[in-house]
């Protein structure tokens, strides 16, 4: 290329000769990578050894960005453009209609609408930077941007943004056999007897307002639960807790939650089950996939029997220190809301002991005004893992009773993740112990597996021993073997 | 390769083109927008179709490189001498070069099917692009910038590993349960390694199985690449490899459906984000056990390190959840913005900012690792999809 100045490096230039070729004399010996670029082309690059005597082609290709800038291409300017070059075009575009082909996706522009922060003066005019005199606003605006976006992602979109919409409804069905074998005290009447109860819980879910949620939970039992006969102090099957009307649907929670303080703080008011946020344990506090028996789901000296009409507040900044505080009705027969209104606060701690895994700690206190007596509880509950197959959990409690007071305790552990036959399996084994005030005691144990059958289905197998003993009742022990089949979706 | 050649580079010339010649055009080399690569953070817009470039010390965008419309790159990537930055667009299946000095797009270089993520050989020859929907990686030399061959026989290919001798390179396949390793002295697949085996369970379950897939995203080296390891999502599991003898050695059960694995800087430590049931999995690399499960945030995207803490993006809440790793306790959460979505971050070499991609802001959150400070640079681009800093530990895309 005649007059041709071409930069080497940022201090050697050459000059191109007549007829377009150049060299770079007096280059060190050795490998070099030789590039060579051009507004509107492809840059052009090759591995090449020094000293050479060979001449070293360079051909550029056309560089096309659709939307782009058009740059002067260097064959577009040069006159007498010849035959192999626009074949060679040619055959680049051949290329591209062969990708365009093989590629093209049914596909629209995006479209979408932002939020947008602007400035509107006195008179209502806008604008998108700050003017003296406008105040600063927030609006919104459409935006459509190239982007292609094919039919699955639309139907995703749309079904996505649809569910957001809609009232989410979730089911959670049990059904729990249990027999009974008598082993201790007098009497014949309970002993062989089979029991079944049925339950199904209809969750509704919709959002709002920002951070705010609506929850309903309408459950429906029938059957008959071991706790209609054997007079346990705690009760043999905590879904008997729900248990208000044979076949007949229940409200058993209504509630709305909603979030501030950047989510720090979340309220919540209405039908509540406070037991959902106090005395939490990780490893035996769901009657649906852990243990059954209801010393093993709760700790009785929470005192709240029935869900009722409440409101909590939970602070969680998410660094492992939490509080929470609520208050709820616990008797529906209560004439007004001032009565049997229980009071519960409660600080937890996500600790890592050394040498172990994370563990949950939490202590909780209670007071009611449903009897000038028993007012007070205090309690405590810990999940702490040992191994990550392996969970120990524990809980205390001690309440006013009428004539002293109940003391409450629990322990147990809970296996996942190993040791197993199924890799979602869990099982656990767990002991309760119960020391009212009229010095009724009783003693519980239960083991149990459960199957993760599928992402939906689970069966689990119960083997529960109880032992009542003292006070004004008899004495007596059971062994109860059971079956649980647990659907959720 | 970084010492072994050096460059010569005709810049700014005007060439012929195949015998047409082109007289009395005399051009000046370009200017050099970035002359110290590693002074930039690259910012990855998807919709308006561009690699912004921010300076780490100004904050200011210095230039911006447009691909075409309706490329909609997905991951950027500087090669390791600094030379060249590269994506790959998603929507166009080609592969996009740019010059890291100039800024200025010197190569479109046409691969499979929806390319996304992509990976460096260790000296710089091999740009290998990933196209999880043409199921295969292309290869493309970084000394010609010309592809030399398609590896098919991969399953929806994510992320690319490459073994610190550069003789083998480990792919995540999301589309199945294992991982492929490829030769990449004759760039062909070579083995696959299945990570763990799905339970006979599974039969019940044909809807979780037979549905969508969540295998493997990227099968990750520690830092002294002794051991890679691999999560599954649907199984739950993260398994150790051999790369000695490609062969799981140990498999770690974690949360449910892990998104993939990060390593910590320190190599202490890895950690799983599971969307399943929203929590981290913290795995204590010496023992090859689960050291931590702690609650996290909803839709994970990515993990990063710094200043001794981790911070975990939980795209659609809004929150950067931080978790301290010495004590491997939750530290709280960061709130980044309401009704917005947070994508990927890169830290920079010091460890002590992240740069967080904030797509529905068309902005760069910055976070002071050790203060928690957060700042946005707005228009940046529209829809920022990630960011990448030279020789940072935290280099992903999701």
């Amino acid at each position: 290329m005649p007059a041709m100045r071409m930069n080497a490096s940022p201090d050697r230039t050459v000059r191109s000769k007549a007829d377009g070729t150049f060299a770079f004399d007096q280059v060190p010996a050795g490998r070099y990578v030789l590039q060579a670029d051009a507004p509107g082309l492809a840059r052009s690059s090759q591995e090449i050894a020094v000293p050479s005597a060979q001449t070293f082609a360079i051909a550029l290709e056309p560089l096309e960005v659709p939307g782009g800038e058009t740059l002067p291409v260097a064959v577009a300017a040069a006159p007498g453009v010849d035959t192999q070059a626009l074949l060679d075009r040619i055959k680049v575009l051949e290329q591209r209609i062969f990708d365009l082909e093989s590629s093209t996706v049914l596909s629209e522009p995006v479209t979408r609408v932002r939020r947008i922060e602007v400035w509107v003066d006195k008179n209502g005019n806008e604008y998108d930077h700050e003017v003296p005199g406008a105040r600063k606003a927030v609006t919104y605006q459409r935006e459509r941007v190239y982007r292609r976006e094919n039919i699955n992602e639309k139907l995703e979109e749309a079904l996505s943004d649809a569910e957001k919409r809609n009232v989410k409804i979730g089911v959670s069905a049990a059904t729990v056999t249990q027999m009974s074998n008598r082993t201790e005290g007098d009497g014949t009447t309970t002993r062989g007897h089979a029991y079944e109860l049925a339950s199904a819980d209809l969750f509704f879910t919709a959002g709002l307002a920002q951070n705010t949620v609506f929850f309903a939970d309408v459950v429906g039992l029938t059957g008959s639960p071991p706790d209609a006969e054997i007079p346990s102090a705690t009760l043999l099957n905590s879904y008997t807790a729900r248990l208000v009307r044979q076949n007949e649907l229940n409200l058993r929670e209504a509630w709305v939650r909603t979030e501030v303080f950047s989510q720090r703080l979340a309220l919540v008011a209405g039908r509540l089950d406070l037991t959902n946020y106090f005395d939490h344990n990780a490893a035996a506090n769901d009657e649906t996939t852990q243990f059954i028996s209801d010393a093993l789901v709760n700790n009785p000296t929470l005192g709240l029997a029935v869900n009722g009409a409440g409101a909590a507040a939970v602070f969680d900044p998410k660094n492992g220190v939490n509080f929470k505080v609520g208050v709820q009705q616990s008797n529906p027969n209560a004439t007004n809301l001032s009565q049997s209104i229980y009071s519960l606060a409660e600080a937890g701690y996500v600790a890592r002991p050394p040498t172990l895994g994370e563990g949950s700690y939490r202590i909780w206190y209670r007071w009611n005004n449903s009897s000038d007596t028993a007012q007070k509880a205090f309690g405590v509950s810990i999940d702490q893992k040992l191994l990550p197959t392996l969970t120990v959990f524990g809980r205390y409690g001690s309440a006013d009773a009428e004539t002293g007071r109940d003391h409450f305790y629990s322990a147990g552990i809970q296996i996942q993740h190993g040791w197993v036959f199924n890799p979602l399996d869990t099982w656990g084994i767990g002991y309760a112990e119960t020391d009212t005030a009229l010095r009724r005691n009783e003693k519980l144990a239960e083991g149990y597996y459960n199957f993760r059958l599928t992402e939906r289905l689970r069966l689990s197998l119960h083997l529960q021993r109880v032992m009542d003993s003292g006070g004004e009742a008899s004495t007596f022990g059971y062994f109860l073997p059971g079956v649980r089949l647990q659907a959720s979706f | 390769m970084r010492n072994a050649k050096r460059l010569l580079t005709a810049g700014g010339i005007a060439v012929a083109l195949a015998g047409a010649v082109m007289t009395g055009v005399a051009l000046r080399a370009a200017e050099a927008k970035v002359p110290d690569p590693t002074s930039v953070v690259m910012i990855v817009n998807r919709d308006s179709n561009d690699i912004a470039f921010m300076d780490i010390k100004t904050k200011k965008i210095v230039g911006k490189t447009f691909l075409g419309n309706n490329v909609n790159p997905h991951m950027v990537m500087m090669s390791p001498d600094g030379r060249y930055v590269v994506t790959g667009g998603t929507r166009a299946n080609k592969a996009y070069i740019i010059d890291a000095r100039t800024l200025q797009l010197v190569k479109i270089i046409p691969v499979d099917i929806a390319p996304e993520h992509l990976a460096f050989s260790p000296d710089g020859r091999w740009y290998y692009q990933g196209n999880p929907e043409g199921d295969s990686i292309s290869v493309i030399d970084m000394v010609s910038l010309t592809k030399i061959k398609t590896i098919p026989g991969l399953v929806e290919p994510l992320n690319v590993t490459f073994s610190p001798d550069g003789a083998k390179a480990y792919v995540g396949n999301y589309g199945a349960h294992w991982v492929g390793v490829i030769d990449v002295r004759r760039h062909e697949l070579l083995k696959k390694i299945q990570i763990a085996e799905v339970p006979g369970v599974a039969k019940l379950d044909p809807q979780k199985y037979l549905g969508e897939i969540k295998g493997i995203n990227i099968a990750a080296p520690t830092n002294d690449g002794r051991w890679l390891y691999a999560a599954d999502g649907d199984l739950g599991v993260v398994g150790v490899i051999d790369p000695r003898e490609d062969k799981v050695v140990k498999v770690i059960r974690v949360g449910k459906n892990p998104w993939r694995i990060y390593m910590s800087h320190d190599g202490r430590y890895a950690i799983t984000p599971d969307n399943g049931d929203q929590t981290i999995s913290i795995i204590d690399l010496a023992a090859n056990k689960v050291a931590a499960t702690l609650e996290a945030g909803e839709n994970m995207t990515g993990v990063n390190f710094a200043a001794g803490k981790a911070f975990v993006i939980s795209s659609t809440s809004g929150f950067v959840y931080v978790y301290d790793m010495k004590t491997l306790r939750p530290a709280g959460r960061l709130k980044i913005g309401t009704n917005i979505q947070l994508e990927t971050a890169t830290t920079d070499t010091a460890d002590q900012k992240l740069y967080l991609a904030d797509s529905t802001e068309n902005a760069v959150v910055i976070i002071d690792a050790k203060t928690e400070a957060v700042e946005k640079i707005f228009n940046v681009g529209l829809f920022p999809w990630g960011t990448h800093i030279m020789d940072s530990k935290d280099n992903y895309c999701h």
